[in-house]
C-alpha cells in the first residue's frame, strides 16, 4: 500500500476550513458546555469569524488554485476576486453575529444552532466566490441555500415565519433543479465542467449551450432575486426573524453574483452576445418592478425586501457591462461592498425599532424617531440616502461606478433606465426620512451597545465609502482583473 | 430494437404514473404513484447503463424519500383522505410554461437527429472522458469521490451539506418548550 | 445496439415480473373464488362493542417524521460509502483518509443528534 502524498494547498482554503469547522466546533461545544450558559455562542462565532477574516485578509493578492483534477484546471481558485468576496461574507457574517444576540434573545430564538447554520450558509458563500467548477457552484449554492431555508423559518411556530421557509424552500429548491438543469446541459455540450475547460469549448456548443446558459441565468436569477424571478422575497424577507432576512438580503444576493460573475465572465464570455442582452433586460425588469412595487409597501421589511430586489438590478447592470468594460466586475465588487454596509445598517436600525417579533416594523413606527433617538434616525436618514444614491454616501460611489461601467460598455441606456430608477426609490426611501423627522410619534426603541455598535461602523464604512471610494475602487479593480486575466489566459 | 422496446415501455410507465401523481385528487394516493415513477426512473438509469445509480434511486428515492412524503402526508390531519382538485387558477399558465420549456428542449434535441456513428452525442465525441467513466463503474465512481484529482473537494462538501441538513431538520422537527 | 445490457438485468426484470403478477393474481384470486355471504352485521365496523368514534387515522406523533429525515441522510451517506468500499484496497492510505474526514463529518452529525436526545423515543 503505498501513500500518494496529494498536492493539496490546504493554506489557502484555510478561510473556508476555518468556518466550516467552527460550525461543527459549535457542535462539539454543546457537549462540555452546560445549556444554561446560553451566551457562548454569538462570541464564540465572532471568534471564528473574525479569525477567518484576518487569514483572509493575509491571502490578499494570492492567486492560485488547488484540487486539480488530471489535465484540468482547479477546482477551487483563490485570487483576489474571491479574496474581496471572501472578506464581504465574513463582515456580513461578523455584522449578522453582532446584530443577532439581543434580538435573539428577547424574542426567544436564541439557541446555538442558530448560528450553526449562520457558519454554514457563509462557508457556503465564500465557497461561491472560489469555486471554479459548475459541480462545486452548485454544492455551495446548496450550502448556502439550506441552512438559510431553516433559519428563515426559526421562528416557528409563527405562521409568517413558517410561510417564509416554505415559500423560500420551495422557490428555492425549484430554481436550483433549473440551475442543475443548466449544469447537465453545460455538461452536455462541452464534456467538462471546470470553468476555464467550458471557457475552450462552449463556443462551438452550439444551441445546447445557449439553452444551458439560459437555464444558469434562471436559477441564479432566483438566487440573487431579479425579475421575473423575486416573487418569493417579499413573503420571505417579511416573515423571517428580522436578522435572517439582514443575513440573507446582503449575503444570499452577494454569493449568487460571485458565482455568477465567475461562470459568465470567466467561463462564457463568448456566448456574451447572447447573454448580455438577456441579463440586461433582466436588469431593467428588476430596476423597475423592485423599485416602483416598493413605493406602496406599508411595512419596512417588505419595503426594504422590494429595494433589495432594485439593487440586485443595479448590479446586474454591472454583470451585463462586465463583458465590454474592464471595469464592470470591479464596479460590481464595490456594488456589494457598498451595499453590504448599508443594507446591514439599516437592518440594524429595524431591528432596534423591532421591540417585540413582529411589532414595530410598519413604517409608521418611524414617526418622530428623530426627536426620540437622533443620533439611531441621522443614521437611519443616512443609509436611506445611501439606498437612494445621494452623495457623499457609498451608495452613490457604487452606482457612479456601475453606470460609468455600463456606459463603457456600449449599454447606455441600461445605465439611463437606472438613473430614473433611482430618482424614483427616492420617493420611498426618502419618506422614512420624511416619517422620522416630520411627524411627532411614540414607540419602544432596543438598542442595546452591540446593535449601537454595528449601527456606528456601518455608518461610517459607509461615509468613508462615499468620500473616499478611490483606493477602495482600486480594490475592487486589483480584485476583478485577476478574473478578467483568467478569461485571457484561459 | 429489443433494447428500443424496453425503453419505450419504461418511458411510458415512468410518464403515466408521473401524470397520475400530479393529477390524482388524493394526495396519498398522489404518493404512491410517485414511487411507481421513480422505479420508472431507475430502469431508466439501468438502460443507461449506470447500475450504481439506478441502485442508488431505489435505496434513497424509493426507500426513504417516499417513505418521508408518506409520513408527512400522515403527519398532517385528514389530508389521507381528503380529496383535493389537483388544479388551481393558474393552472393554464402552468401548463403553458410546460409545453413552451418542452418545445424548446426538444427542438434543441432534434438537431441531433438522425443519430447516426458520425454524429454521436457531442459528450462521446471529447476525448477526456474515459470509456470506463462512461461505463460507470463503481469502483471508477469510488476512485473518483475520494481522490484529489477528482471530486474530493465535492463530495467532502457533501458531507458538511448533510450535515447542515440534519441540524436543520431537527430544528424544524423539535418541540419548543411551550409545546412539551 | 448491445443487448449484453439487457441480459444482465433480465434477472432482476424476471423477478420483478414474478412479483408483480403474484402481487395482482394473489389479490384476485381470493376475490373472485373465495365465497361471499354479506350480511348487515358482518358489514358493519364492529360485530360486538361500541360504534367507533371520530376516524381511525389518527395523526402520526413528529417523531416518526424526525426518524425518517434522519433514515434518509444515513441512507445517502452509506450510498456514498459504497463506491468507496468496492476498492478501497486501490485507493490506499489517502483514500481512506478522505473517508475518514467524511465519516467524523457524519458521526459528529449523529453524536450531536443523541446528545439532543433525538433518538429517545418518549
Amino acid at each position: 500500500m503505498e501513500f500518494q502524498v496529494p498536492s493539496l494547498n490546504l493554506l489557502i482554503v484555510l478561510p473556508v476550513l476555518i468556518v466550516t469547522g467552527w460550525g461543527m466546533l459549535l457542535m462539539l461545544a454543546e457537549f462540555f458546555i452546560p445549556e444554561e450558559k446560553k451566551s457562548w455562542a454569538p462570541w464564540l462565532t465572532m471568534l471564528g469569524l473574525v479569525l477567518a477574516l484576518i487569514q483572509t485578509i493575509g491571502l490578499w493578492g494570492y492567486n492560485g488554485g488547488t484540487f486539480t483534477p488530471k489535465g484540468g484546471a482547479p477546482m477551487v481558485v483563490v485570487d483576489n476576486f474571491a479574496t474581496f468576496l471572501n472578506i464581504i461574507f465574513l463582515l456580513t457574517g461578523i455584522l449578522t453575529v453582532l446584530i443577532s444576540i439581543h434580538y435573539l434573545r428577547r424574542t426567544g430564538l436564541d439557541r446555538p444552532e442558530y448560528y450553526m447554520l449562520l457558519l454554514f450558509s457563509v462557508s457556503g458563500m465564500m465557497l461561491m466566490g472560489m469555486a471554479n467548477d459548475l459541480i462545486l457552484v452548485f454544492l455551495a449554492l446548496e450550502l448556502l441555500s439550506i441552512p438559510l431555508y431553516i433559519l428563515s423559518g426559526f421562528a416557528w411556530p409563527r405562521p409568517d415565519s413558517e410561510e417564509s421557509a416554505m415559500k423560500y424552500f420551495l422557490l428555492g429548491a425549484f430554481s436550483s433543479s433549473i440551475f442543475v438543469f443548466g449544469i447537465a446541459l453545460t455538461y452536455g455540450s462541452t464534456g467538462t465542467t471546470s470553468l476555464p475547460l467550458v471557457l475552450e469549448r462552449i463556443s462551438d456548443a452550439g444551441m445546447l449551450g445557449l439553452v444551458a446558459t439560459a437555464m444558469l441565468i434562471v436559477g441564479f436569477a432566483f438566487k440573487v432575486a431579479a425579475a421575473p424571478f423575486h416573487m418569493w422575497t417579499p413573503d420571505v424577507y417579511e416573515g423571517a426573524p428580522t436578522t435572517v432576512t439582514a443575513f440573507m438580503s446582503v449575503g444570499a444576493k452577494v454569493g449568487g453574483f460571485a458565482a455568477m460573475l465567475r461562470v459568465f465572465v470567466a467561463a462564457l464570455p463568448q456566448l456574451g452576445e447572447a447573454w448580455v442582452p438577456a441579463v440586461a433586460g433582466v436588469a431593467t425588469l428588476t430596476l423597475i418592478v423592485g423599485n416602483v412595487v416598493a413605493i406602496v409597501q406599508p411595512n419596512i421589511k417588505r419595503m426594504l425586501a422590494y429595494s433589495s430586489i432594485a439593487h440586485a438590478g443595479y448590479i446586474m447592470i454591472a454583470v451585463a457591462a462586465s463583458v465590454n468594460s474592464p471595469d464592470g466586475v470591479s464596479a460590481a465588487l464595490f456594488y456589494m461592498l457598498a451595499y453590504l454596509f448599508t443594507n446591514l445598517g439599516a437592518f440594524a436600525v429595524v431591528i432596534a425599532l423591532e421591540h417585540k417579533q413582529g411589532e414595530g416594523v410598519m413604517l409608521d413606527d418611524y414617526k418622530g424617531l428623530g426627536k426620540r433617538r437622533p443620533w439611531l434616525a441621522l443614521a437611519m436618514a443616512y443609509f436611506m440616502l445611501s439606498l437612494t444614491g445621494v452623495p457623499p454616501t457609498g451608495g452613490f460611489s457604487g452606482k457612479f461606478y456601475v453606470f460609468r461601467a455600463a456606459i463603457e460598455a456600449d449599454l447606455l441606456w441600461l445605465a439611463i433606465v437606472g438613473v430614473i430608477t433611482s430618482v424614483i426609490s427616492g420617493y420611498y426611501y426618502l419618506r422614512v426620512v420624511y416619517l422620522m423627522y416630520m411627524y411627532d410619534g411614540e414607540g419602544e426603541v432596543v438598542a442595546n451597545r452591540a446593535l449601537v455598535w454595528t449601527v456606528g461602523l456601518t455608518a461610517l464604512a459607509t461615509l468613508v465609502l462615499g468620500l473616499l471610494p478611490g483606493p477602495w475602487f482600486d480594490m475592487a479593480r486589483d480584485a476583478a482583473l485577476q478574473t478578467v486575466q483568467m478569461v485571457a489566459g484561459g | 430494437m429489443v433494447e428500443q422496446i424496453v425503453f419505450i415501455l419504461v418511458s411510458l410507465f415512468t410518464l403515466i404514473t408521473a401524470v397520475v401523481v400530479v393529477t390524482n385528487r388524493n394526495l396519498f394516493h398522489a404518493a404512491l404513484a410517485l414511487m411507481a415513477s421513480f422505479l420508472g426512473v431507475a430502469g431508466l438509469y439501468v438502460l443507461l447503463d449506470a447500475g450504481f445509480l439506478a441502485a442508488a434511486q431505489l435505496l434513497v428515492y424509493i426507500g426513504a424519500i417516499s417513505i418521508l412524503i408518506i409520513f408527512a402526508i400522515m403527519l398532517t390531519r385528514r389530508l389521507m383522505h381528503a380529496l383535493e382538485s389537483p388544479f388551481n387558477s393558474q393552472w393554464g399558465l402552468g401548463a403553458f410554461t410546460a409545453v413552451v420549456a418542452f418545445a424548446v428542449m426538444a427542438g434543441v434535441i432534434a438537431q441531433f437527429w438522425p443519430v447516426t456513428p458520425d454524429s454521436v452525442t457531442p459528450l462521446a465525441s471529447r476525448p477526456e472522458v474515459s470509456a470506463s467513466i462512461l461505463r460507470g463503474s463503481v469502483a471508477e465512481l469510488g476512485r473518483a469521490l475520494v481522490s484529489s484529482d477528482a471530486y474530493v473537494i465535492p463530495f467532502e462538501i457533501a458531507s458538511v451539506l448533510l450535515l447542515a441538513a440534519l441540524i436543520g431538520a431537527i430544528v424544524v422537527a423539535w418541540p419548543k418548550a411551550e409545546d412539551e | 445496439m448491445d443487448n449484453q445490457l439487457l441480459i444482465t438485468y433480465l434477472p432482476i426484470a424476471v423477478l420483478l415480473g414474478i412479483a408483480l403478477f403474484l402481487a395482482v393474481l394473489l389479490p384476485v384470486l381470493s376475490l373472485s373464488l373465495g365465497p361471499k355471504r354479506p350480511t348487515f352485521r358482518k358489514l358493519s365496523p364492529y360485530e360486538s362493542g361500541m360504534t367507533p368514534i371520530g376516524e381511525a387515522q389518527r395523526r402520526l406523533p413528529v417523531k416518526f417524521y424526525r426518524i425518517a429525515v434522519l433514515f434518509i441522510l444515513f441512507d445517502v451517506d452509506i450510498i456514498l460509502l459504497v463506491p468507496w468500499a468496492v476498492s478501497f484496497r486501490r485507493l490506499g492510505l489517502y483514500g481512506l483518509a478522505a473517508m475518514l474526514v467524511f465519516m467524523f463529518i457524519f458521526i459528529l452529525g449523529d453524536a450531536w443528534v443523541w446528545k439532543k436526545g433525538v433518538l429517545e423515543w418518549d
